[in-house]
Parts: C-alpha cells; sequence; structure tokens
C-alpha cells in the first residue's frame, strides 16, 4: 500500500473508534437516564474528556495529511469529509453529557407517565439508530443507507414540533411534574439535534463518496 | 609476515621506478633526434638558404626556397582536397550511426588509414600520372589527401559524437533546415576538435616522401604550377641526403631542422588552438 | 467564446512497428495552458513532439493522423514552417554554447539567414527577453555567452529564443524537471504571462505542476488520451478510475 493508502485506512480507523465511542455516549446516557443510574451518569460525564482528546487527534492528523500527502480527488474529500464528520461526532458527543448532567441535577426518578407521553424513549431509540446507520454507511461505502438517514430524521422532527403540545397536555394533568417536564422537553430539543447532526454526517458520506454536495438542498 | 610484506613492498618499488624510467627513455629520442638535427643544421639556415634555389652541382651555395615554396603548395591543395570531403563524411558518419553504408565507410577509413604511404603513391601515379601523361604538383597532393582523409574523418565523427543531442533539437525547433543545423550550429560548436583534426592530418603528411616520389617527383626550379612536377622539402632531404655531394647534404640537414620546427609547432600549436577554441557545452 | 487552435484528429504515432500513440483526439483551446501528464511510457512526450513534427526525426518514427493548427493540417505542411508557428522548450536547457546571450535570444534568425536591421534584432531581443523576467538580470552582459547563466536563467534564455520568433503555440517538454525548486517557480511563473499571448501545452511528470499551472490536464495513459478536462475537476472528482489511481499515487 502506498503511503497515502495507509494514512487513510489509519483515519478511517481513528474516526470509527471515535464514532463506537460517541455511540455508547448516546447509549449510556439514555439508560442512565430511564434507570435513574447517577453512577452511569457520572461515568459519561468522566468519558467526555476523551471524546474530546479523539476529536483534536483526528483534526491534527487531518492536518498533517493535507500538508504532507497533497491529497486528490477522492482521498481530497475524504479528508474533507472526515474533517466535518469529526466536528459533528464532538457535538453529538457533548449533547450526551449533556443528557447525563441533567441526570445528575435530578432528584427524582422521572416518571414513566412523562415518557411515554412525550414518546421521548422511542424518540431516543431512533436518534440512536440512526447514528448506528451513519457509522454502517461509513464504514461499508453504502450511499443508500446514507440517504435513508434523511428520512428517517423525519421522525425525529415530528416529536420535537409535537413536543411542546404534548408536554402543555400532559402538564394540564399533572402541572407538579413540571420540573420533570422541562428536562424532558430539553432532552426532545437536545435528541433532535442528534439527528441534525447525523444528517450533516450523511451528508459529508455523499459528498465524499459521490462527490455530491447535497448541502443545504432541502429537498433529498 | 615482515619479510612477505616487505618484499612486496620492495617489487611495488621497483615497478614504479621502471615506470618512471621508461617515460624517460620515451622523451629520449625526441630530444636526441631534436639535438643532432639541431647541431647539424642550424648553422646552415640563414636568408640564403631560405630564399634561394639550390645551386647547380659544383657551386657552393643555395638553397631550399623550391622546396619550402613546393610544400607549401602541396600542402594546402591536398588540404582544400582532404578538409571539405573529410568532413562532411565525419558529419555523416556521426548523423548515421547505425546505417550499413555508414558501417562499411568506417570500416574503410579504417583501413585505408593502413595502407602504407608508398601504395598511396603508386596509386597515384597510376591514376593521375599515367593518364595526364606527367608528373604533377596536383597528383602528389592527391595522395596526401588520400592520407588525411581518415585523420579529418574520424576526428570529426569523434567530435561530433560527442556534442549533446539538445544541441540539434534546438536548432530543429527552430525552425532550421538539415543543412543549416549542421553548418551553423553542430560544426561551429566541434570547431575545436575539427580543427585540430585538421591540423594534425597535416603534421602526419607534412613529412612524407614515398607518396610524393611518383607523383610531385621534384623539380631544382621555383614553380608554382601545379600541373607540372613540384619539389618539395621530404623529397629534397631525401635526394640530397644521399647524393655524394657535401653542399647538397648541407641542404638536406637544414632541410631537416626546418621540417622538423614545422611539424613540431604545428603541433604545439594544435594542443593551443584546441583549448583557446573549445565551446563550453 | 473559446476557439481551438490546435485540433489531432485520430493521431498515432509508430516507432517502427511499436504503436505509441493510439487515436488521439484532443482540443486545445486558444490563451489556455494545458497540462499532459501520464505514467512513464505513456506516450505524451512522443504526442508532444508529433504536434511539432519533431518525431519524425527518430530514425523509424511514422505518424498517422491529422493535427490541425488554425484549421491547416500540420501534417501537410512543410516541417519548417510548421516548427516557425510553433515553438519548443526542452527538459534540459540548451542554449547554444557558441553564443552569446543576445545572439541566443535572435538565433532562430540569425542562424536561419534572416537578415534584419539592428534596430530590430535589438527590439526582438529586449522584448523576448523582457517576457520571460531575464531582461533585467542580462540587459549588461548580452554579450556573455549563454552557458554562464545559471539553470533557470538558461531555461528562461531558451524559451525567451523561443518566444522571439512569434510562434502561436509553445510547446513545454518536462521544462523544470532539471530545475532546482526556486527555478522552477519562477519558471512555472512565467506560464501565467505567457498564456495571455501564446497557447501553452506542457507535458509534466509532477503533478503538482500540473495542478497549479494548467487550465485544463490531459491524462495519457498507455498510448491513450483516457481523460481530458477542467484541471480544477480533474483533481477534485475524476471521472475515469485510471486517473484517480494515477493521481491519488496508487500507481506511478
Amino acid at each position: 500500500m502506498t503511503q497515502v493508502e495507509t494514512e487513510i485506512q489509519l483515519l478511517k480507523k481513528e474516526v470509527i473508534n471515535m464514532w463506537d465511542l460517541v455511540r455508547s455516549q448516546l447509549v449510556k446516557a439514555k439508560n442512565s437516564m430511564l434507570n435513574f443510574d447517577k453512577d452511569l451518569a457520572r461515568e459519561v460525564v468522566l468519558k467526555e474528556r476523551r471524546v474530546n482528546g479523539a476529536e483534536l487527534k483526528i483534526d491534527r492528523d487531518c492536518e498533517n495529511i493535507f500538508a504532507l500527502l497533497s491529497p486528490v480527488a477522492v482521498d481530497l474529500r475524504f479528508v474533507l469529509a472526515v474533517l466535518k464528520i469529526n466536528s459533528n461526532l464532538e457535538r453529538i458527543g457533548d449533547i450526551a453529557e449533556g443528557i447525563a448532567k441533567y441526570v445528575l441535577s435530578v432528584e427524582t426518578p422521572f416518571k414513566k407517565e412523562i415518557l411515554d407521553a412525550t414518546y421521548v424513549t422511542k424518540m431516543y431509540d431512533e436518534a440512536i439508530n440512526i447514528l448506528e446507520d451513519t457509522l454502517a454507511a461509513f464504514e461499508n461505502e453504502d450511499t443508500i443507507l446514507a440517504r435513508s438517514v434523511f428520512k428517517k430524521d423525519e421522525f425525529l422532527d415530528d416529536i420535537n414540533i409535537r413536543a411542546n403540545k404534548l408536554i402543555e397536555d400532559y402538564l394540564k394533568e399533572h402541572p407538579e411534574d413540571i420540573d420533570q417536564a422541562l428536562y424532558i422537553l430539553s432532552v426532545i430539543r437536545k435528541l433532535e439535534r442528534v439527528g441534525d447532526q447525523s444528517k450533516n454526517i450523511s451528508e459529508e458520506i455523499i459528498f465524499y463518496l459521490e462527490a455530491k454536495v447535497l448541502k443545504h438542498k432541502h429537498s433529498h | 609476515m615482515n619479510s612477505a610484506v616487505k618484499y612486496r613492498i620492495g617489487k611495488s618499488k621497483a615497478f614504479q621506478w621502471l615506470t618512471t624510467t621508461l617515460a624517460f627513455a620515451c622523451i629520449l629520442p625526441l630530444f636526441a633526434i631534436l639535438f643532432f638535427i639541431i647541431k647539424a643544421g642550424i648553422t646552415k639556415i640563414n636568408w640564403h638558404f631560405l630564399v634561394n634555389v639550390p645551386k647547380p652541382v659544383g657551386e657552393t651555395g643555395g638553397g631550399i626556397a623550391n622546396a619550402l615554396l613546393g610544400t607549401f603548395i602541396i600542402i594546402v591543395v591536398a588540404a582544400l582536397i582532404a578538409i571539405p570531403i573529410g568532413i562532411l563524411c565525419g558529419v555523416y558518419l556521426s548523423e548515421n550511426k547505425k546505417s550499413k553504408l555508414a558501417y562499411w565507410s568506417r570500416m574503410c577509413v579504417d583501413i585505408l588509414q593502413g595502407v602504407p604511404s608508398i601504395v598511396v603513391g603508386i596509386v597515384a601515379y597510376f591514376w593521375l600520372v599515367k593518364p595526364l601523361g606527367g608528373f604533377s604538383a596536383l597528383s602528389g597532393s592527391v595522395a596526401l589527401a588520400i592520407m588525411m582523409l581518415p585523420i579529418v574523418i574520424r576526428s570529426t565523427e569523434e567530435t561530433l559524437k560527442l556534442l549533446p543531442d539538445s544541441l540539434k533539437e534546438a536548432a530543429f525547433a527552430l525552425g532550421m533546415p538539415f543543412h543549416r543545423v549542421i553548418l551553423k550550429v553542430i560544426i561551429p560548436c566541434g570547431i575545436s576538435g575539427i580543427l585540430s583534426g585538421v591540423m594534425l592530418s597535416v603534421a602526419r603528411v607534412a613529412g612524407e616522401t614515398a607518396p610524393l616520389l611518383f607523383t610531385a617527383f621534384g623539380n631544382p626550379y621555383l614553380s608554382a604550377n601545379v600541373t607540372k612536377p613540384m619539389q618539395s622539402l621530404p623529397l629534397l632531404i631525401f635526394n640530397y641526403a644521399t647524393s655524394p655531394y657535401n653542399d647538397w647534404h648541407d641542404l638536406a640537414w637544414g632541410a631537416s631542422l626546418i621540417l622538423l620546427v614545422f611539424v613540431l609547432v604545428l603541433n604545439i600549436s594544435t594542443k593551443l588552438i584546441t583549448k583557446r577554441w573549445k565551446v563550453q557545452l | 467564446m473559446e476557439s481551438t487552435i490546435v485540433k489531432s484528429v485520430d493521431y498515432n504515432a509508430y516507432f517502427g512497428d511499436n504503436h505509441v500513440v493510439k487515436n488521439v483526439n484532443i482540443e486545445i483551446p486558444r490563451n489556455h495552458v494545458i497540462a499532459v501528464m501520464g505514467p512513464s511510457g505513456c506516450g505524451k512526450t512522443t504526442f508532444l513532439r508529433g504536434i511539432n513534427r519533431m518525431h519524425e526525426l527518430i530514425p523509424n518514427a511514422t505518424a498517422k493522423g491529422q493535427i490541425l493548427l488554425n484549421n491547416e493540417d500540420v501534417m501537410q505542411m512543410h516541417p519548417i514552417f510548421v516548427r516557425l508557428k510553433i515553438g519548443m522548450v526542452f527538459q534540459r536547457p540548451n542554449p547554444f554554447p557558441n553564443l552569446s546571450i543576445y545572439d541566443n535570444v535572435i538565433a532562430g534568425y540569425k542562424l536561419n539567414g534572416v537578415k534584419l536591421p539592428k534596430a530590430e534584432k535589438d527590439q526582438i531581443v529586449e522584448e523576448s527577453l523582457t517576457r520571460v523576467a531575464l531582461w533585467k538580470e542580462v540587459k549588461d552582459s548580452l554579450m556573455k555567452k549563454g552557458t554562464f547563466l545559471s539553470g533557470g536563467q538558461q531555461q528562461r534564455l531558451c524559451i525567451a529564443r523561443a518566444v522571439a520568433m512569434q510562434p502561436e503555440v509553445l510547446l513545454f517538454d518536462e521544462p523544470t524537471s532539471a530545475l532546482d525548486p526556486i527555478s522552477t517557480s519562477t519558471v512555472e511563473e512565467l506560464f501565467h504571462e505567457l498564456k495571455k499571448n501564446y497557447t501553452l501545452i506542457i507535458v509534466t511528470h509532477n503533478m503538482q505542476q500540473a495542478a497549479r499551472v494548467s487550465d485544463k490536464t490531459a491524462f495519457f495513459y498507455m498510448g491513450e488520451l483516457v481523460e481530458y478536462d477542467e484541471t480544477k475537476k480533474m483533481f477534485t472528482n475524476p471521472k475515469d478510475n485510471r486517473t484517480q489511481n494515477y493521481i491519488t499515487g496508487r500507481f506511478s
């Protein structure tokens, strides 16, 4: 293998490792929320340092590849895509940390009624699903899978739009749960952003594989 | 161990000493000749010697004016014949490294170089002297030209072969036709090598006697007519040195010195000119 | 509106039986810089030399097809006329070593026996040397021999010599591969200036150079013209896999 090929393969592995890390952060944050597990939440907050470290390393490696190897064509597009995917993943990591921090500041476990009324558990599962899809699309160079993410994200958008009404309706019945309701609303907002970040990642994957720019196009 | 090494060191030193000594031994004959000829001839050279023709047998005095003029004319005519043919031939050989004609030409040129000078003389006799009905300087020049050709051709070819192809390419790319590429670029760039080849060929034939024996033949009078017999230095030396007359011996010694000096000067100036005119590639 | 200045139609070149350039069809627009690249032995240099009929100077070299310069087929013209309109600069700088800088620049006229008045000669020399950014550096030593200049200066002298003939097209055969990096970038800067007045076709081994200096790039592989496109497009998203493999260094 040439030097360029070797460096590209190494970079790909690094990104996949970061992806796995961020995915497990999201899953742990979800479980800590559902099971009111403050120890797990603390773990997520601590591990956020690793996510940040991974982002810095990938940025540096991309810079080195540009400076030393002058990549062109598909290699160039790959490294450009990785730079953007890198910061998208880091933001998803931040979101997981944020959710874990909510768990740490709440005193009582989240009530099952709120979780069901707002469909937040389902939304969370779907968000993790979408992230796993983008990872698979990246690993297997699958643009069809990458494109499917756009449709799936619509579900998350839908819940987000309806969230205000759902919470309003719930609070009419259970005004004493306003504390928890506000947290759940925030979680919903954060999960919608996870969907957005994943959509951006998919756009980058399609750019690198097909040299097509889908950014800022409203209908895919 | 020690004695074996000493033996080898000793052998090496002896070998070095031997090569140095033999080098001197090579120079020795040249200096011996120079010394001998200078000693014998220097007293004979004066203004009279240079401007007078030999006197008839019995009279004292006389000079080698006819031989000087004759040598000059014969060599100039020979050069005029050999140089254009030789250079163009050298150009052909350097341009066509692989053709069959080039291969056989090169072979013939090499063989020609080895043909004994007396054979060249006899051939010129049959080609020119007999058909034209008499001896002439022209036939002598032709004979000398034949001997000059291989040297001019080979040195031209070798000089031009050393020139990089990029020179020709640059010339062609500027829209130059072939003859201009050769005449205006290649030959000027190789002029020092070609010139040295020419001068060496002249030095080679200046002292040749055998080819002139049956062609120029010799002439006791001052003559500039190329269609008639003409005297030349080697002929004069040949005839007069073996004659029974002392006066003529003196002329022969003087002529020998002149000829020797001429060849020496030619060789030395060849070296100087080659250096000065060499084109820095 | 771009107009085409050089166009090859089914051009093929051979060395004896060896089919070295296969059916090349390419259109080169006026006042553009075209880079021609490809691995060793791909036929790019042979093709370049076909354009100004230098190819046939090699024994056993033949060519078929058409090469149109302004719609006139150079294959039907006398090679000398072709070379007056299409100049060439070679890989190793080759100023004539027996001529001064001044004489080198007008060598195309002088050695061809064209007599020009001194004023006109002076003007051509100054203009050509200025076009290659050499005038200021050598104007006080025009009578010195050309071979005393540095490598980069010698190469610019060769470009000046070609430019003095007022050609329409300039061909460059790996013009900077024998030069150090600074001379290389000086010559590369020239290309941007030169294309205002001439059309440049540059064969190069150096992909970064092709990317830096050219408007369009042609990629040759095994004698064929595989891809020919805007340089920007070729280096971000080439259409042919072979092109991609070459420029990403998967094979050289």
